[in-house]
C-alpha cells in the first residue's frame, strides 16, 4: 500500500495536501482531510452511490443499460424546444465545457448553481470592479481577515487553518499578527477561534447594508464621528472595526452566503464592493481584497469557462446555436415554466429550490447525471451515473480564489462508470447521429 | 409568534452527507428541525413532545426543535434541505432563503417524512 498526495474535492478550497492510502482499487485511509473531505472520499463506496443507469417506468425506477438510457435522453432532448440545463458546480471544467456545447447544440438554456450563490458578486462586479486575492497571498501577506456572513468553520473547514493560522512569508508570526473579524447575526462555530484582539460583530439580521453605508461614510476619515450604534453593533465595536479597516496593511473580506443572500436587494453587494474600492483609494499603506466563498468545489469553474467561452458567466440562452440576450435566470425560467425538459448535472435542485419551483421542475421530463442519490434522484425520469471527479476521473477545477487546479484519478470507478464529460459528449454525439 | 428563519449549512446536519450515507429516517432526524433560543422555546410554550409549525406566504412546514443558547432571540436556524424549502420563495427572480419572516407556533402535528413531502410537492 502506497501513500499518495492528492487533492480533495470536498469543498471549493480544493486542499492539495491530503494523503490517501490506496491500491488503485479502494481507498483504505484518508489522512489530513476535514470532515467534509473525508465524506467526499467515503462517497466512493457509500451505500447511496448510483451505480447503474435507470429509467422511470410507471413511477418506479428500472435498471437499464447505458445505451438505452442515453437513447431515451436523446429522444427527450430531440423532442424538446426549450431544454434547460442546470448544475455543473461539482463537475470538471471539461464537463462544463461540454454542457455549454450541448446547450448550444440544442438551443437550450444553461445555468450553474453560482447564480444563486457567489455569481451574484461577480455580476455586481461588472459595474463596480472587484479586487480579488489568492489563498497564497492571504497566507503570506494578510493581517486582517473579515468573514462576513460566512460560517467558514463549517462550510469550508480548513480555510481558517490556511488563512488564519499559517505562517506566511511576510507574516511569520502567523495567527498572532492577524486580526479576525466575524460579522454574522448568529454566534456560529467560527466564533470559537476568536482571540482577545479579534472582533465578533453580531449584526441584526438583514441589516448589512446599514453597516456598509456607515463604514463608507466613516472609513479612512480620521475626523469623522461614527454613530453610537448601528445594526445591533455598539459604538465601541464599530470604532474598533473602523480602526482595523483604516490601519490594516493587507485585508481580505471573505463573502459568505449570509451577506450575498441577506436580502433580495442587490445594493448590498454593490455597496460592499464600493466600500472596498473606496478603502483601496483612500488607504495609503494597504490594500483590501475580496474572496468569494462558493461552496461547491468547481462553482468558480463554470463562471470561468462560460466567461472565457461566451463572455457571460451565467444564464446562457442559445437560439439558432448562438448566444442570445436574455434577462432570464434559472429561477425565472422554472417559475414561468419556460422549459419543456431539464438536464440536471451534479446537483440536487429539488432539495435546493423552493417547493413551488421543485413542483414545476418535476412536472416536465427530468434527466439527472450524478454519482449519488438525492431528492432529485427520487423524482428523475432518467438517471445516468457518473464517476466522481478528482477520485475516479481527472479534470480541471477552479479553487475558490479562481486558481485552476488539476484533479487526478485515484481509483477506478465501479461498474465502468464514465465521467460527466464523457456522458455529455455521448449525448452530443448521439444528437448528431439521430 | 413572528420569527425569522435563516437556512444554513452545518457540518453535523448536512443534506449531502445524509443523502450519501443515511436513510429516510436519518434524513428526517437530521434535517427536519430548527434551532432556537431557549427563551423563544418558552415563549412558544414548546415541550419535548410538541413540534413547531412555521408558516409564511410561501408555504408551511412542521419541524422538530432544538434549543441553542447562542441563537439570537426571534431567530430560527434550519439546515438547508427540502424541509426548509417549504417556506423559501422568490422575489425579483432571486431566491429568498435568509431572513424569512414566518409565523411560528407549537403543534401536535407530526413532521412529514421525505416521501410524504415529495408526494405533497407532486400534487
Amino acid at each position: 500500500m502506497v501513500g499518495k498526495r492528492v487533492k480533495c474535492t470536498g469543498c471549493s478550497l480544493l486542499c492539495d495536501d491530503i494523503i490517501i492510502m490506496s491500491d488503485g482499487l479502494y481507498i483504505d485511509e484518508v489522512i489530513g482531510a476535514c470532515l467534509k473531505g473525508k465524506e467526499r472520499f467515503d462517497q466512493v463506496a457509500s451505500k447511496n452511490r448510483i451505480l447503474s443507469p435507470f429509467l422511470r417506468k410507471n413511477g418506479d425506477l428500472v435498471k437499464v443499460q447505458l445505451k438505452g438510457a442515453l437513447n431515451k435522453c436523446i429522444e427527450i432532448i430531440k423532442n424538446s424546444s426549450k431544454p434547460l440545463l442546470y448544475g455543473f458546480s461539482t463537475v470538471s471544467c471539461q464537463a462544463q465545457l461540454k454542457g455549454i456545447e450541448l446547450a448550444k447544440k440544442i438551443n437550450g438554456f444553461i445555468d450553474s448553481n453560482s447564480i444563486i450563490c457567489q455569481g451574484k458578486v461577480l455580476n455586481t462586479s461588472s459595474q463596480t470592479g472587484m479586487t480579488l486575492t489568492t489563498i497564497s497571498e492571504v497566507i503570506n501577506k494578510a493581517d486582517l481577515l473579515i468573514f462576513w456572513g460566512a460560517n467558514v468553520a463549517e462550510s469550508i473547514p480548513r480555510l481558517l487553518n490556511k488563512a488564519l493560522f499559517s505562517r506566511g512569508k511576510f507574516r511569520m508570526t502567523g495567527r498572532e499578527i492577524r486580526t479576525l473579524i466575524i460579522i454574522d447575526p448568529v454566534k456560529t462555530a467560527s466564533f470559537n477561534v476568536m482571540g482577545v484582539r479579534d472582533i465578533a460583530l453580531k449584526i441584526e439580521p438583514g441589516r448589512d447594508l446599514d453597516l456598509i453605508r456607515v463604514l463608507k461614510e466613516h472609513c479612512c476619515a480620521p475626523s469623522s464621528d461614527p454613530p453610537k450604534a448601528i445594526a445591533g453593533i455598539d459604538g465601541d465595536d464599530l470604532r474598533r472595526l473602523l480602526i482595523q479597516l483604516t490601519n490594516a496593511e493587507n485585508s481580505v473580506i471573505f463573502i459568505g452566503q449570509g451577506i450575498v443572500n441577506s436580502t433580495s436587494d442587490s445594493n448590498v453587494m454593490q455597496e460592499l464592493l464600493e466600500l472596498v474600492q473606496m478603502i483601496n483609494r483612500k488607504q495609503q499603506k494597504g490594500r483590501m481584497s475580496i474572496m468569494m466563498l462558493g461552496g461547491h468545489y468547481n462553482m468558480a469553474g463554470f463562471d470561468q469557462v462560460a466567461l472565457s467561452l461566451v463572455g457571460k458567466n451565467h444564464s446562457l440562452q442559445f437560439v439558432n446555436n448562438q448566444l442570445a440576450e436574455t434577462s432570464e435566470t434559472i429561477i425565472s425560467k422554472i417559475d414561468n415554466e419556460d422549459f419543456d425538459c431539464s438536464v440536471i448535472v451534479g446537483t440536487d435542485p429539488i432539495s435546493h429550490l423552493p417547493w413551488k419551483l421543485s413542483r414545476k421542475l418535476i412536472s416536465k421530463p427530468l434527466i439527472l447525471i450524478d454519482n449519488k442519490k438525492s431528492v432529485t434522484y427520487s423524482v428523475a425520469d432518467i438517471i445516468l451515473p457518473s464517476a466522481i471527479t478528482g477520485i475516479e476521473c481527472e479534470g480541471l477545477a477552479y479553487r475558490l480564489d479562481n486558481v485552476p487546479i488539476e484533479l487526478e484519478r485515484i481509483v477506478q470507478p465501479p461498474n465502468n462508470i464514465i465521467s460527466d464529460e464523457e456522458i455529455l459528449s455521448m449525448l452530443i454525439e448521439g444528437l448528431k447521429t439521430i | 409568534m413572528e420569527m425569522i428563519v435563516n437556512t444554513v449549512r452545518m457540518v453535523d446536519y448536512d443534506q449531502l452527507r445524509e443523502h450519501s450515507f443515511g436513510d429516510d429516517n436519518s434524513l428526517k432526524e437530521n434535517l427536519a428541525f430548527g434551532m432556537l433560543n431557549p427563551e423563544d422555546y418558552k415563549k412558544l410554550n414548546l415541550t419535548p413532545s410538541l413540534n413547531l409549525k412555521l408558516a409564511n406566504d410561501y408555504g408551511q412546514v412542521i419541524i422538530k426543535v432544538k434549543q441553542e443558547k447562542d441563537i439570537p432571540l426571534g431567530t430560527i436556524l434550519m439546515p438547508v434541505s427540502i424541509w426548509a424549502n417549504q417556506i423559501t420563495g422568490i422575489i425579483n427572480k432571486q431566491l429568498i432563503f435568509k431572513n424569512l419572516k414566518v409565523n411560528a407556533e407549537a403543534t401536535r402535528d407530526t413532521v412529514l417524512d421525505i416521501k410524504d413531502l415529495l408526494n405533497l410537492i407532486k400534487k
